[in-house]
Formats: structure tokens, sequence, C-alpha cells
């Protein structure tokens, strides 16, 4: 009763289960309404599809203004390192360090404009044509950013920084439109799977586990493994370096040591125009996915906390109660004593009614006496009167001495039936 | 301990496991990719050295010696001279560098060489990611009170509608962050780095602040810098600071077009409160649905403490 979360199984298993989409509700597995499911699952295709070209017109866009502004100066860079090179080719005689600083030093800022100074340059891709430029575009609103690639012009970065600020949330609205609608797909698969689970009669949290893992699983394979595999074909990466450039990339950090699509020369150039749209479409998907995963550990993380809170308030609950029902026992003890004591007080004052009221009765009797005896009595009433206190002290006395008649009025009062009144006076005093 | 003082004592306790995970990271890739880094330096060295020792150049060892020149650097060791005294993977630089990977800004500039650094980033990466959105979302709803709906409900009180207080607001603090985290911070960091212009420098915040993290710009590896290591962590503080700033922004934004119906009119998901409840519960107590929870709790365990209440021992236990 203190932790109703923890003792209902379904509730509980509420808190677990994987945040599949980025919508407010959680993807529903059962639900029973299924025309209003599918009336919605329509409406937010069409929004999807349409927001989808938005971005790739947007994205289009992008890729022709950073071809304009960064292609002259690319190639003026390259025509420069080229001259360079020669220069240093021409006096081959003994170099000095000095002069070994400045080439390295022009190298390297050769490199970060990204232009490569070693092998020939007739095959050498230009870093900023089409399919290149839309993969940069790709990477700022995606917020990756590689980096191998980066605007140098002035007017190149300002551009950067206002189709950033316009993409990003564009981008995130897609990003949402595609989770929900891989959450409903994936939802859908798993109702199916589930009606034949609940034959087995599996408990509900087992099933919500199974889905979940089912979820990593089948997500793994196709976002991960398959491109990973591809990628180490294509690349020539080992197994590890393919595995972390798809984490790098999916959750978002993209350092850019490695990147799909970089190595210009082996094949023909129109397989690399079609190779790098694939990559940034499997980037789009594999992103909702991740999203969904790392949303999935960020709820493990808070229903770990929630537990842990539950578990501190039914604890705390649990001492609560316990000293409640300790004092309440008290209490009791403390009760169940006092009336004990009333009724004894109110025993003994029923005893001393009854006897008053005998000793009332009595009093009437006193008038067929003698005149020896009522002197007597009227000697001891008027003691009576004159000390009330000891009524009760005399009145058995007299009442027995009138009761029995003349035999008390000598005195001589037999043992028993005094020291009985006197054994009442007693117990009741 | 009432309950608001438990939720900052939470916040405090979370913020506290986040700077712990952060050196955790540090050092990990300090302990890992240091001796790696040392030997390639070493081997650039010698490079170097045998470079110098031929009288005569051809263009095949020119090749080879720029070809392994370029992959040294892409992955930031320099062979310059004057640079060879910091390292990239000392204690603040391994900081900076998890930092840059939790937040997902990922700049580049330095990434780990060996396999097992390659391995531990990603389960790091992983693990950090989400642990870094919830100390965001935690940060930026705690902020969020005194921040946005206090002012709005001040803008109310003064005789404006809700609509376009909640407009008004968001202008103000848009205005109040792009002057705060870009124009101060841009100017800073062109005074203090040498080849950095005042656009080179808001090119940077803006990169930085967006995740992007291209990493073109990166402050505090120029050689013969000053107070690397306070300039290393000032600029993490900088980043955590202006992530959160961005967060509350697009929770403003986010709020305010909820108000306005754009939500609705682009069918999105709303932000709407019991969504906010629910993000709350566990990570921001204090609020008046959480408190419902626990006083529950402690409501019932005080009705067995009122005397009089029970007549008998038996319903006390019932009850």
């Amino acid at each position: 009763m203190a932790a109703p979360d923890l003792l209902d199984p379904k509730s509980a298993a509420h808190n677990s289960k994987p945040r599949l989409s980025f919508s407010v509700s959680p993807v529903l597995l059962n639900t029973p309404e299924d025309e209003c499911d599918t009336r919605t699952t329509v409406m937010r295709w069409k929004t999807v599809s349409a927001i989808f070209f938005l971005v790739v017109l947007y994205l289009i866009i992008g890729a022709t203004v950073f071809r304009a502004l960064e292609q002259p100066h690319e190639s003026s860079q390259k025509l420069a390192i080229l001259a360079e090179k020669l220069d240093f080719l021409a006096m081959h005689s003994c170099v000095n360090s000095s002069e070994l600083e400045d080439l390295v030093k022009q190298v390297v800022s050769a490199v970060r404009a990204g232009v490569n100074p070693s092998g020939n340059s007739s095959n050498h891709m230009s870093l900023w044509d089409i399919s290149s430029s839309f993969f940069f575009a790709g990477t700022v609103i995606t917020t990756i950013g590689f980096g191998n690639i980066s605007p140098h012009t002035e007017g190149g970065r300002i551009f950067c920084i206002i189709y950033a600020l316009l993409g990003i949330p564009l981008f995130g609205f897609l990003l949402a439109g595609v989770g929900d609608q891989l959450g409903t797909i994936f939802g859908k698969g798993i109702a199916k799977v589930e009606k034949m689970i609940v034959k087995w009669k599996v408990s509900q949290t087992k099933i919500r586990v199974i889905s979940t893992l089912i979820f990593i699983l089948f997500g793994c394979l196709i976002f991960v493994a398959l491109p990973v595999i591809i990628f180490k074909h294509i690349e020539g990466w080992s197994t590890l370096e393919s595995i972390y450039f798809v984490v790098i990339t999916l959750t978002t950090i993209g350092f850019g040591d490695f990147v799909a699509g970089e190595k210009g020369g082996s094949d023909s150039s129109e397989f690399l125009n079609y190779y790098k749209p694939v990559v940034w479409f499997w980037i789009l998907v594999g992103l909702a996915y991740f999203a969904a995963v790392l949303s999935m550990i960020g709820d493990w993380f808070r229903v770990i906390s929630k537990k842990t809170k539950e578990e501190v308030g039914e604890f705390r609950a649990h001492a609560a109660e316990w000293t409640a029902n300790v004092s309440a026992e008290f209490k009791e003890t403390r009760r169940r004593l006092s009336v004990d004591i009333y009724d004894k007080f109110q025993r003994a004052a029923s005893i001393k009614r009854k006897l008053s009221s005998e000793l009332g009765i009595n009093t009437t009797l006193n008038q067929e006496l003698t005149p020896g005896k009522r002197a007597l009595s009227v000697n001891l009433y008027e003691d009576r009167e004159a000390c009330p206190n000891s009524t009760l002290s005399l009145n058995p006395i007299t009442g027995t001495l009138a009761r029995n008649g003349s035999f008390y009025l000598n005195g001589l009062s037999p043992d028993y039936a005094d020291r009985q009144e006197i054994a009442i006076i007693e117990n009741l005093k | 301990m009432n309950s608001v003082g438990r939720s900052w004592l939470l916040l405090t306790g979370f913020i506290l496991f986040y700077i712990i995970y952060l050196l955790f990271g540090a050092l990990m890739f300090s302990s890992i990719e240091r001796p790696v880094e040392d030997k390639l330096r070493q081997d650039m060295e010698a490079l170097k050295q045998e470079f110098l020792n031929q009288s005569c150049v051809n263009s095949t060892s020119l090749e080879l010696f720029l070809v392994k020149v370029l992959t040294a650097n892409k992955y930031g060791v320099s062979v310059l001279k004057n640079s060879s005294v910091n390292s990239n993977w000392d204690l603040t630089s391994s900081m900076f560098f998890a930092n840059t990977l939790v937040t997902t800004v990922g700049y580049g500039q330095s990434t780990p060489l060996s396999d097992t650094g390659k391995a531990f980033s990603i389960f790091y990466a992983l693990i950090g990611v989400p642990f870094t959105m919830l100390v965001l979302t935690a940060c930026v709803q705690r902020i969020m009170c005194p921040l946005v709906l206090a002012p709005v409900r001040l803008l109310q009180r003064s005789g404006m509608e809700p609509r376009p207080a909640t407009f008004v607001h968001f202008l103000l603090l848009l205005l109040v962050v792009v002057l705060c985290f870009f124009v101060v911070p841009a100017a800073v960091f062109s005074s203090v780095e040498l080849s950095w212009s005042f656009l080179d420098g808001i090119y940077f915040c803006f990169i930085s602040l967006c995740t992007i993290g291209l990493g073109d710009f990166v402050p505090g590896t120029q050689p013969g810098q000053k107070y690397r290591q306070l300039y290393q962590v000032t600029v993490m503080v900088y980043l955590f600071l202006g992530l959160m700033m961005m967060y509350l922004l697009l929770r403003t934004f986010h709020k305010m077009a909820d108000l306005h119906g754009l939500t609705t009119f682009l069918q999105l998901p709303h932000c709407d409160e019991s969504d906010l409840e629910d993000d709350r519960e566990p990570i921001v107590e204090g609020k008046r649905e959480d408190q419902a929870a626990p006083c529950q709790t402690e409501k019932e365990a005080s009705k067995h403490l009122k005397p009089g209440s029970q007549s008998t021992y038996n319903t006390i236990h019932s009850g």
C-alpha cells in the first residue's frame, strides 16, 4: 500500500518500456482502436514525406552555395601548394631545418584546407563538388560535423552559421517524424510477435523485455552490422574502425578522423556520387534508431532512479507505519488500564450507593423500637447528625443494632456480624 | 529534510556525478592514449632526423615524408619545433576530449589513436551521451522556473495577453543569450587566441553550441598558450552553460509554438504539462505533482497516530 507502483506489475513494466519514438505518449503495443491508428499514421506519413522533400531541397541549395563559395578558394590553395612542392624539388641540395619547418607548416595548413599535397594532381577529387557539398551540408544540419571539410572563406562561414540556424530545427522535425514512423512499423511487427507469445502465457514484464531485446537486436543488425560490413569492404577499414565510425557518427559526435567516402581515388566518380547520398540516407535513419536507443538508456537511468526513490519511499513508509503501530499499541494499553481503574471505581461507587440505600430503609424501622431503643437510636441519630462524616462507620453498627433489636442494646454484639460489616468497609476504603 | 532541499541535493548529486564521470573519462583516455602519442612523436623526430641527414632529396622520399606528416597531423600530432612541449592527452586535454565526446560536439582535433582507445570511446559515448542529456534536461527544468515562468507571469501581470507575453519574453531571452554566450565570448576568444578574428570567434561559438563541432577552430591548442589548463577548463564550463542555454531557448520556443498553435498545425509532439511532469518525476522533486506521492504515504502513516480515531486495535491494523 505504501508503494503501489512496485506492487503492480503492469505499471512497473510501463516504466521500463522502451521509448520507441519522439512522440509524447509511448507507442502502445496493444492498441484496440485500429482505425484511429491508421488515420493518424496516414496524416503523419504525408507530413513526413513533405518535410523530407523540403530537407532534400534545402540540402541541394546549401550544396550549390557552398560549392560556389569554396571551390575557387580551394583551387587557388591547390595551385599554391603545388608551386611550393615544385620549388622544393628544384633546390634538392641540403635542406636546413627552417625551410623544412616552413614546408611542413604549408603542408599542415593545406591539409586543414582539405587538400592533400601528396600524389598527383590529376586524380584529385575536389572536396567541394556537388556530392561532397551535399554531404557537408548534411553533416552540418545533423550536427555531426566531421570537420574533414570545413568552410574557409568568411562568406562560407557566415553562410554556414545561417544555414545551420535554419537547418537544425528543420532536421529535428524530420527526425521526429522518421522516429515516429520507425516506431509505428516496429510496433506493428512487435504486436504480431506478441500475439504469438501471449499464447505461451508469459507475464507482461517478460513480453516488454523480449520486445526491447528484439528492438535492439534488429536495429543493430540493420543499422550497425550491415553498414559495418559495407564500410569494411568499401573503405578498407578494420572491423573496430568501422564500428567506431558508425557509433561516432550516429551519436552525432562526428570526429572526422574516419569519414565514409573520403578516399577519392580508387573507384570511379559516378559510384562515389551515388555512394555519398546513400550514406547520408543511412545516417538519417540510423540517427532515428540511435536516438531511440539513447532515450531508452536514458529511460533506464530514470527507472533506476525512480525505483530507488520508490524503494526509499517504501522503506520510509514502513518505518512510519511501524512507529505508528507501536504508539497505537501503547495508547491501547493505557486506555485499557484506565478503563480497568474506572470500572473498579464505578463498582465501589455502586456498592456505596447500595449500602447507603440499605441504611435509608432501616431508619423507618426505628419507630417500632422500645423506649430504651428509641432513646439509643435518637441518641445515635443525634450523634449521626453531630458527626456526619462518620455515618458510614456508625451506620452498619446501628443498623445491625437496630436490626437485631434489643439483643445489641446491651452491647453484646456478636463478632460475626460486626466483622462482616467492617470487612465491607475495609474493602471500600 | 524538506522536498525542495532534497531536489537541490539530487541535482547537485547529478552534477557532481557528471564531473566525476568526466574526470574518470579523462584519466582513462590519458592513460590509454598518452603512450601511443609519445611513440608517434618519437617516430616523427626520427623521421625528421633521417630527412635532414639526406643531402639530396628526391620526390619519393618527400612523398613518404609528407604522407607520414599528414597522417600524424590528422591525429593532432604536429612535427613543428615549438609544439613538442604540450601533449594532447594530459589531464585537462583528456577531460576536454571527454567533454566533447559526451556533449556530442566532437571537434576531432585530437582523436583516439589506439584500438583500445577507440573501443573505450564507443562505450563511453553510449553511456555518457544519454546521461549528459539527462543532466542537461534536469538543469534546464530547474532554471525554467526563474528564467521563463516568473518573467512571463510578471509580464502578464503588467497587463499583457499571454500570447504576446510569451513572444516578447522569448525575444528578450534570445537577445540576452546571444549577447552573453556569443558576442562576449567571441570577443574574449579573439583577444586570447592570436590568429582568430571576431568573426572566427562567433563562428566557433555557434559551431560549438550547436554541437556541430567541425574542429577547424579549437581554443587552447595553440603552442605556447599561457594558463592552458585553466583556459581549457573555462572553455568546458562555457560549453556546458551554453548548451544549457540553447536547450532552454529550444524549450521556450517549443512552449511558445505550442501556445500559438504551431505544433498542432505541423502535427508535432506537444510540449504539454503531462510530459513535463513525467519528465520531472525522478529528476526534479519538489514540484507539486511529485510531492503528492511521498505526501500520500506520509499522510497514511500519520493517520494511525491520531488518538481516539480508532476504536479497537483491530481497526488500526486493517485501516
